[in-house]
C-alpha cells in the first residue's frame, strides 16, 4: 500500500507503508531528532513527543533545524 | 600601579533579567566553517550569538551547526530572519522556542528583497503577540525613534536599530537617528546591521550604545578569528569612553603650556 506524505514542500511516497511515529520517520530519514523541531499541519510538535506522534497519510510535515544566521 | 581589567570598569548589560558582560553580540552566518565560527566567537568574548531556522535539506546531510556552539558559554538568540510579515515572524519565533528551550528571539520582518529593510508596521504587531506569548523580544528595526518608543511600550526587552542595510559594512548611515532613540530609551539599545568596521562599532558605543551586534563584517573578513578579536576590543573601548566620559570638542585648544616659549617675547 503506498501512502504519501509531504515533507518539507515535497511529496514523498512510502510503499511499504507509513513509518508509524515521526521519531520513527527522522531515524528512517537519517534525521538527529536532536537536532530538529517539528511542525505537523502547522502545529509544532514538541521533541519529547516525536516517539509518541503518530503519522497519517497526506500529512504535511516541516522539520526545521538551526542554522548560522545574523 | 594598579591595572584594571576592562570588564571590571565596565557596566554590565541587563537585558530582561539577565546580565551580560560583553556588549558585543555576533551573528553565526556566513562563516567559511563551523570551526572558523566557533573560534571567532570565542575570539569575540561574546556571550549572545544569533541564530537562524530554515528547513532541514531531506536530501543531503545536515551539519549541526548548534553542536559548535557551547550553549553553556554563550546565550542563543534565534531571529525569524526569512519572515515577510507577523504572522511568519510569529511562527518562527514558535518553532525557534521548540528547538531551543528558550524563549528570546530577534524579531526581524524584512518583506523587501533587495535592501532587507525592516517592517515596521508588521514587526510592532509581531511583538505585541509575542510579548503577550511570554516572549524575551528583541526587535530589529529601522532608526526610527517613534517606533523604538512603540516597541518598548509594548513590552520588548530592546530595541535593535540599524546602522545601514544589513551586510552592507557601511557603518553609522542612521546616526543622527540612532543618537535620538539612544536619549530617549529606557531599554537597551543595540546597534544592529551594516557594521562594517570596529571603527563603526567603537563609534556606536561611545554614542551610549548598550551593545553592538556584527556578523557580515567578521565572518567574510580575510581573518575572522582575528576580526572578532578587533571588534571585542572596538566595543570595549567604544564602551569605555562612553562612560569614562568623552573630553567636548572645541574649535581649538592647545594640549602644550603656552607659556615658556624659546623665544623672548616682544
Amino acid at each position: 500500500m503506498s501512502v504519501t506524505l509531504k515533507i518539507n514542500g515535497q511529496g514523498k511516497t512510502f510503499e511499504q507503508g507509513l513509518p508509524q511515529t515521526l521519531a520513527v520517520l527522522l531515524d528512517e530519514m537519517k534525521i538527529d531528532a536532536a537536532t530538529v523541531v517539528a511542525e505537523i499541519d502547522g502545529q509544532i510538535i514538541e521533541r519529547a513527543a516525536f516517539a509518541q506522534t503518530e503519522l497519517k497519510e497526506g500529512q504535511s510535515i516541516e522539520l526545521i533545524r538551526f542554522v548560522g544566521g545574523g | 600601579m594598579r591595572c584594571l581589567e576592562i570588564l571590571d570598569i565596565m557596566q554590565k548589560l541587563k537585558i530582561a533579567d539577565k546580565e551580560f558582560d560583553s556588549r558585543l553580540f555576533v551573528g553565526t552566518g556566513k562563516f567559511a566553517s563551523n570551526q572558523v565560527m566557533a573560534e571567532a566567537i570565542e575570539a569575540s568574548g561574546t556571550q549572545m550569538v544569533t541564530v537562524a531556522l530554515r528547513r532541514v535539506d531531506i536530501d543531503n546531510e545536515n551539519d549541526d551547526m548548534l553542536a559548535a556552539i557551547d550553549r553553556t558559554k554563550y546565550q542563543l538568540l534565534p531571529n525569524t530572519s526569512g519572515a515577510r510579515d507577523a504572522d511568519e515572524a510569529v511562527r518562527l519565533s514558535r518553532l525557534a522556542r521548540a528547538a531551543s528551550g528558550i524563549a528570546w528571539v530577534k524579531l526581524e520582518v524584512t518583506p523587501d528583497p533587495y535592501y532587507l529593510l525592516p517592517d515596521g508596521t508588521e514587526t510592532l504587531k509581531a511583538a505585541e503577540i509575542l510579548v503577550k506569548d511570554g516572549f524575551i523580544v528583541l526587535p530589529y528595526i529601522n532608526a526610527d525613534p517613534i517606533l523604538a518608543k512603540k516597541l518598548q511600550d509594548v513590552g520588548c526587552a530592546t530595541v535593535m536599530p540599524l546602522a545601514s542595510p544589513i551586510g552592507s559594512n557601511r557603518g553609522l548611515n542612521t546616526r543622527a537617528a540612532i543618537e535620538i532613540i539612544i536619549e530617549q530609551a529606557t531599554v537597551p539599545v543595540v546597534v544592529d546591521a551594516g557594521l562594517g568596521a570596529p571603527s563603526h562599532a567603537a563609534e556606536a558605543m561611545e554614542m551610549g550604545a548598550d551593545a553592538v551586534l556584527v556578523n557580515t563584517a567578521i565572518a567574510t573578513a580575510t581573518q575572522p578569528i582575528e576580526m572578532a578579536r578587533a571588534f571585542k576590543m572596538a566595543a570595549e573601548a567604544g564602551r569605555i569612553a562612553y562612560e569614562t566620559g568623552l573630553a567636548p570638542k572645541t574649535t581649538a585648544s592647545a594640549s602644550s603650556p603656552l607659556t615658556g616659549f624659546l623665544r623672548d617675547e616682544t
